[in-house]
């Protein structure tokens, strides 16, 4: 048999997918490395010197902590209600996963193909106390406008509804997958042994679902840092209400196409491309993407 | 997806059969439906007005009932609104999108399949390094890569044009992994084997014998591809600069902030009357291609979700 040919094809079989790798991941990584440490050209550039310059500049830059800071109270504000929500509901469609679960099942889904800024749109009908249907509640905290709901204080919560209704559908399908995955007789064990319902959700299930709920947490962990449409376009209709600075990402592209700091962009870049990179690889080592110890 | 606890009907009898937890057996189940059918009642509710809001009028718009001034003939005043903002720009975005996702979603299955299919089932040095970056950058957000993609196509003076968005969407690292599962776990080694003893090269049996048989993990990549190329926002707005230049989402966000609803003096002079409901019709044919494939293929995408969680 020809085994000798085996990696030749499989360097032809994954060429394209390895050269668009390249030009779409390696090398904007690497050149944006390579860029952070080139002295900067752009407007108004102030302190910093040496190698290191454009990370001092961008760590000094004041925007750099509130930028951090307000993705932490996001995903305070987030993750917590949306990992209840989530495995809650899957764990309670798991209990009967009949003709009623899967139509929940279905309906949670639809807002995934309103993803991005379709999802904002309907965000601001929803909160614009002039045009939403559930106005009342605004007008109960005496808001009457936009800019009035939207207050930087109020964003994390904002944020935290549409990302919660945008992503709930995906990630039950997720956990629901891993729930799925417990060998029946475990279940049927904890059934015969008398547990209630309740007591096999809490005591069976959720610990042997704990490495779905890990990946669950840390990608959304990672998802929370590169947040930039909804911040952006919110800070557009409330007239900069919300600083058009407010993420890390949009701070970023405000180096790049509002001061022409190539490397204070390209600084701050590498800065989320670690963070991101980190809590990857710990997502990696920690569950079984790899497939470790298969035959 | 529900085969295995469908074939478990022992639970319910243990259950009833334990006397005394008959009655909390019950509540349990009340509150059960109670919350599913709740939750399911708010995101219809928030869908359903968000929609039936592109049917309205802006001046009904002031009633907070989500059925007021409901008529066919809306949605063809919103029409005429949306088409006439920049002279039409709504439908050269609408092109570009096509191009670019329609583009990349073609280079993401070129790229992806045979991938998958190498990472797979082909013993190559290097393989596990390969299936390693593809995950890492599977589960990293793309858009802390947006800036250094910037740097890169600024660099070869390419801002501005639609390939570099159609290469850059083509690379699609969740669908190599989605067509890495796929082969491992559908496509039995003996049937390899047996094509090799027939003689057949490596290639041939990638084309004629694990790709007749995968054409639901095509469209399964090729979907998820699109939807993330459809709804991206942030690689065409700092990529496509120019007006005409960009794609329906960034068409989108223009529509907002040029609305008189949201910049009043600057919308002054506009022809067009863009508000709440025109808005709303806007960003629902934005999203009608990927909704009509929801409802058609809800089946095979939630399997093609799991795909993407952990391995079994």
């Amino acid at each position: 048999m020809n085994r000798g040919r085996e990696p030749l094809s499989a360097y032809l079989l994954t060429s394209p997918y390895l050269i668009l790798l390249a030009v779409a991941g390696l090398i904007p990584a690497g050149y944006a490395v390579v860029e952070s440490f080139e002295p900067s050209s752009g407007l108004g550039i102030v302190g910093g010197h040496g190698l290191f310059a454009n990370y001092q500049r961008v760590f000094t830059d004041y925007r750099f902590d509130s930028a951090f800071l307000h993705v932490g109270e996001v995903l305070i504000v987030w993750l917590p209600i949306f990992i209840v929500i989530v495995v809650g509901l899957a764990l309670l469609m798991h209990q009967r996963p009949g003709r009623l679960s899967r139509s929940v099942q279905f309906i949670l889904y639809l807002p995934g193909a309103l993803a991005g800024i379709a999802n904002f749109v309907l965000w601001l009908f929803i909160l614009d106390p002039t045009v939403s249907p559930i106005r009342f509640l605004a007008h109960g905290f005496g808001e009457t406008s936009l800019d009035q709901v939207a207050q930087p204080s109020h964003l994390p919560i904002i944020l935290a509804a549409m990302l919660i209704f945008l992503g709930t559908g995906t990630w039950i399908v997720i956990v629901f997958g891993g729930l799925n995955n417990i060998p029946d007789e475990v279940l049927e064990a904890a059934t015969i042994d008398g547990a209630s319902s309740w007591q096999i959700a809490m005591k069976v299930k959720l610990p042997l679902i704990r490495p779905w709920i890990g990946y669950l947490t840390l990608v959304n962990i990672a998802y929370g840092f590169q947040l930039f449409l909804e911040p952006s376009v919110m800070s557009q209709v409330t007239h900069g209400v919300i600083s058009p600075t407010w993420s890390p990402n949009e701070l970023s592209y405000t180096y790049a196409y509002s001061q022409l700091d190539t490397g204070g962009a390209a600084a701050l870049s590498v800065v989320l491309l670690a963070v991101t990179m980190v809590i990857g690889v710990v997502v990696i080592s920690r569950s079984k993407l790899l497939g470790e110890g298969r035959s | 997806m529900s085969a295995s606890a469908d074939a478990f009907p022992g639970g319910e009898t243990a259950r009833a059969a334990t006397r005394g937890s008959r009655r909390r057996v019950k509540l349990g189940a009340v509150g059960r439906v109670s919350t599913l059918c709740a939750v399911a009642a708010i995101f219809l509710f928030l869908l359903i007005t968000f929609i039936l809001a592109a049917f309205r009028t802006r001046q009904s718009m002031t009633s907070a009932n989500p059925l007021s001034g409901l008529s066919l003939a809306n949605l063809n005043y919103d029409w005429t609104q949306i088409r006439g903002f920049d002279s039409g720009l709504f439908t050269t975005w609408y092109r570009n999108s096509l191009i670019v996702c329609g583009g990349g979603t073609v280079l993401s299955l070129l790229s992806g399949i045979p991938a998958g299919y190498a990472l797979a089932k082909l013993k190559f040095p290097f393989r596990r390094t390969v299936l390693l970056v593809t995950i890492l950058t599977m589960v990293t957000p793309n858009t802390v890569l947006v800036i250094p993609l910037f740097l890169e196509v600024e660099k070869i003076h390419a801002l501005g044009q639609l390939w570099p968005v159609a290469v850059i969407f083509g690379f699609f690292p969740f669908g190599t992994y989605m067509a890495y599962i796929h082969f491992e776990t559908a496509l039995p080694k003996e049937l390899i084997e047996a094509a090799r003893v027939d003689g057949l090269s490596e290639l041939g049996i990638f084309t004629r014998v694990a790709l007749p048989v995968s054409k639901q993990a095509v469209a399964i990549v090729g979907f998820f591809s699109f939807l993330a190329s459809w709804t991206n926002y942030f690689l065409p707005l700092v990529l496509l600069p120019i007006g005409n230049q960009q794609t329906l989402t960034v068409g989108l966000q223009q529509l907002i902030t040029g609305s008189q609803l949201y910049d009043p003096s600057g919308a002054a002079g506009s022809p067009v009357q863009l508000y709440m409901p025109q808005l709303i019709f806007a960003a629902v044919l934005q999203t009608a291609p990927l909704l009509v494939i929801f409802v058609i293929a809800q089946r095979f995408l939630a399997r093609g979700a799991t795909v993407g969680a952990v391995k079994q």
